[in-house]
């Protein structure tokens, strides 16, 4: 197992090169000139454009502002943004409520997911599995943005129970509204994928043989049904957590929770390239590390792949 | 709203069993029996407060509450009264001004006030290598040049060893003079500018450590720590000495980058003063039926004409463009917006209400000027900037209106705001472009010297009239007030015959306050939540 994670890791490196560069490049080749699209229509003196291009290395050839921003990455130096933020204690304040968010999320997520899925696969055809067709149909159909903004106009508006944005209300009072915007709107992927793997498991001929040979049906669900239909269910979940933070993009900007969603949204529209190719990285580790996590549950629950 | 009540039943389901209960707390009240506002502003969170490093409108916002101007804009007359400063006299060229400061006055951390904070704020602010965006405001100021020195493009600017402006000399302990490099006759007006603030000795010694705990001389200070991200909370400061101060005990700013978001927060009573945004300019009096405010803005749009494109050049299509153009129908498109007649916004001593001659709308005579000046080759290119959620549809709005009434072909170019400046600043951009401008001090010359001055670092037309030119620099160097004014007046009737700009609309701001304030309207400082009274 060590030898696997170690190759895996060093196969990620590489990956993470090209991936970062690719991100770089695209930010780079954005139309624009972001101390000009900061400044608006105000004049900036040639003195204080140059003092200020030169401090960011704007003038430098491509290759060597990427260099420089993975040295910055790496050396833990991150220095400010355009803007004059310091990107450290923006990822001091940015990071804790990306995660409190996305976990909160993933967790509404999950339980709606699974549990609607199982309970809709094994009563196939009844009345929840209808409504959660219907149900998971209108969530996919609507847009996403339609359902924050209406979220927020009746639960924080209308009927005042929860935090309309902000972070002012604390954890887990001004994380509830979106989170759950977040689990709801994810949960309908995961719900139809685990109904479908649970009904294909269930006919399944090795069911059909526990049957015969009169096993209970408890012990058919817990003990054959479950553990194949998992399979699929965990690879889904595997690609939500790395999910999860494009959802926290939109989010995070609509309810304004100043976390890493944001920070990415601002500089994008501001072509940061640095703290868009910090962001990614980040994100990239994280979705490595995620993706070894279920690669271990996998070879956990289904012995052939161990090997593979 | 009741069926998307029902449709998010599940939702509201389960947000009531994870939080037990609604509290439908509010914060817009604050505390206890004091004063106290929440003024929300649709921006991205402050890095740093420094009023000399800041000509955004968000940071200048939060800034006006903690710093004190020399001279400020009196709201109900339009005439400067003196706040930090006792006299502003210029010498009969007006190239010399001297400014004498209140006794008296001191800083938040206790240091007295003196014309050596002014000397030495603005010598660093002046330095170039510090890249302070009101370093620009000392061009005008003899000595300039040596401590921002040229640099080609592309450089790293090199290190001056020259620290201090030529031009600033101090007199005494509260009296300064500041020596321009060619006369100019409102540079009393230019002091009321919150870029020229003074930071007292400890934060000039080392700006970045007080980046985020500034210590002003204006009405408020920090009331607490801020916190990276937070809002920004300010108590009243006893050692404020000025004129007009504030009504408030205590005043939060809370950033909310997004404006619908800001908006809602309004709606469900947290905030005390919001902006209205783009989206609800249509609904935003059923809103808030007794809770809005309006007031004119001093900025002005326009229409920008390529001067380095010859299909231009000709002033009469210039007025056959602006005379096609229905203003009061594009207008009616912005929302809260008035046509412009002119180039100057109305709140400005020595606005005219009819300055344009070309911009009635009449499209038979646009035709004829057209055709007078030798036509059209080619179709009419519009750019729009696409980081605009409108900037598509009001360029479509001015091109089907030139198709219509001139017989044009138009087509539409979208590029996010900052390539459509660096292409028109290399002469390169294609066709027409919208523009926008808003002065920095209440004078006519703060709209025709940037747009207009053959070096006016806002001339998008890149237009150049010696006559003009020679015009202003008469009216800068004018010192009766009213005298200058008739100048800058045939200045603008110069530019209006050129047209290297055709006036278009002056957009009018609307805000929603709570029932407990009413925001201070005036029609030469337009809406401020900052001087709002209490109920």
């Amino acid at each position: 197992m060590t030898r696997f994670v170690l190759r895996r890791i060093l196969a990620a490196v590489p990956i993470g090169l090209i991936v970062t560069l690719g991100v770089f490049a695209l930010v780079f080749a954005m139309p624009g000139d972001p101390l000009r699209e900061l400044a608006g229509d105000k004049p900036i003196p040639a003195a204080v454009m140059a003092a200020k291009r030169a401090q960011f290395h704007l003038d430098d050839p491509f290759v060597v502002q990427y260099l420089l921003s993975m040295k910055d990455i790496f050396t833990g130096n991150f220095g400010t943004t355009f803007a004059g933020a310091d990107i450290a204690s923006q990822l001091r304040l940015r990071i804790p409520v990306t995660l409190k968010l996305a976990t909160m999320g993933l967790i509404i997520q999950w339980i709606a997911g699974l549990l609607f899925g199982l309970y809709a696969g094994f009563k196939r055809n009844g009345v929840v599995d209808r409504i959660l067709l219907l149900a998971t149909l209108f969530i996919l159909a609507v847009p996403l943005l339609v359902v924050y903004f209406a979220a927020q106009y009746v639960f924080g508006v209308e009927l005042k129970w929860l935090p309309v944005s902000g972070i002012a209300h604390g954890y887990p009072m001004s994380y509830l509204l979106p989170a759950v915007c977040i689990g709801l709107t994810g949960f309908a992927g995961l719900a139809r994928l685990t109904r479908t793997s649970i009904v294909e498991t269930a006919n399944a001929d090795f069911v059909k043989t526990a049957r015969a040979k009169g096993l209970g049906e408890q012990r058919i669900l817990w003990g054959h049904v479950l553990p194949n239909a998992l399979l699929p269910m965990v690879t889904f979940m595997g690609v939500d957590v790395g999910g999860i933070f494009a959802g926290a993009l939109l989010a995070e900007s609509i309810f304004n929770l100043p976390g890493l969603g944001q920070f990415m949204f601002q500089a994008i529209k501001l072509k940061e390239g640095g703290v868009v190719v910090l962001l990614s990285t980040l994100a990239f580790v994280m979705f490595i590390a995620i993706n070894l996590i279920v690669d271990i549950i996998y070879g956990a629950i289904d012995p052939r792949v161990r090997n593979v | 709203m009741r069926r998307v009540t029902g449709v998010l039943g599940v939702t509201l389901g389960l947000a009531l069993v994870l939080t037990g209960c609604g509290d439908g707390k509010t914060s817009g009240s604050g505390s206890g029996g004091a004063k106290s506002e929440v003024i929300a502003l649709a921006a991205d969170p402050l890095d740093f407060i420094n009023p000399l490093n800041e000509n955004g409108s968000p940071g200048i916002q939060v800034a006006q509450a903690m710093f004190a101007p020399l001279v400020a804009t009196d709201p109900n007359t339009g005439k400067v009264v003196n706040v930090m400063a006792d006299s502003v006299t210029p010498d009969k060229t007006s190239q010399t001004w001297t400014i004498k400061l209140k006794a008296g006055n001191s800083f938040q951390n206790g240091q007295p006030l003196t014309a050596k904070d002014y000397i030495d704020s603005w010598n660093l602010t002046a330095e170039g290598a510090n890249a302070w965006d009101n370093n620009g405001f000392f061009s005008k100021v003899e000595g300039y040049e040596a401590l921002n020195p040229p640099t080609a493009e592309g450089a790293t600017p090199k290190p001056t060893s020259v620290k201090a402006l030529s031009g600033l000399k101090q007199v005494d302990d509260l009296t300064f003079t500041v020596k321009l490099k060619v006369p100019f006759s409102q540079f009393g007006l230019t002091l009321q500018y919150l870029g020229l603030a003074p930071l007292p000795e400890e934060v000039r010694k080392d700006p970045d450590a007080y980046k985020r705990k500034p210590i002003g001389n204006g009405p408020y200070k920090l009331d607490g720590d801020w916190s990276n991200g937070g809002d920004i909370k300010l108590a009243k400061w006893d050692g404020y000495k000025g004129p007009n101060a504030p009504e408030a005990d205590a005043i939060t700013f809370r950033f909310i980058p997004n404006a619908d978001t800001a908006y809602n927060e309004f709606l469900a009573g947290t905030v005390d003063f919001v902006d209205v945004p783009a989206t609800k300019i249509k609904t935003f009096k059923t809103d808030a039926p007794d809770g809005w405010v309006a007031g004119e803005s001093s900025g002005a749009n326009y229409l920008v004409m390529p001067d380095w494109d010859q299909r231009f050049k000709n002033p009469k299509l210039r007025h056959a463009f602006s005379m096609a153009i229905d203003r009061k129908a594009l207008a009616d498109l912005v929302g809260l917006a008035t046509p412009s007649n002119g180039l100057i916004s109305p709140d400005i001593n020595g606005f005219r209400a009819d300055a344009c001659k070309y911009c009635n709308f009449d499209a038979a005579a646009a035709k004829t000027l057209l055709a007078e000046g030798g036509g059209f080759s080619g179709p009419v290119n519009i750019n729009y900037n696409t980081t605009s959620a409108t900037g598509q549809l009001f360029a479509e709005a001015i091109g089907n209106m030139l198709r219509q009434n001139l017989g044009l072909e138009v087509k539409y170019t979208g590029k996010v705001g900052s390539e459509l400046t660096e292409l028109a600043q290399q002469r390169k951009l294609d066709g027409l472009r919208f523009g926008g401008w808003g002065h920095d001090y209440p004078s006519i010359e703060d709209y025709l010297t940037p747009m207009f001055k053959t070096t006016g670092d806002a001339n998008f037309a890149h237009y150049s009239n010696p006559a003009l030119d020679a015009l202003l620099a008469k009216g800068d160097a004018e010192p009766n007030p009213e005298a200058a004014i008739k100048l800058y007046q045939q200045v603008e009737d110069i530019a209006l015959e050129d047209m290297p700009l055709i006036p278009l609309y002056a957009k009018q701001n609307a805000y929603l306050h709570s029932a407990k304030i009413e925001p201070r309207v005036s029609k030469y400082t337009g809406v401020q939540a900052l001087y709002s009274t209490f109920k």
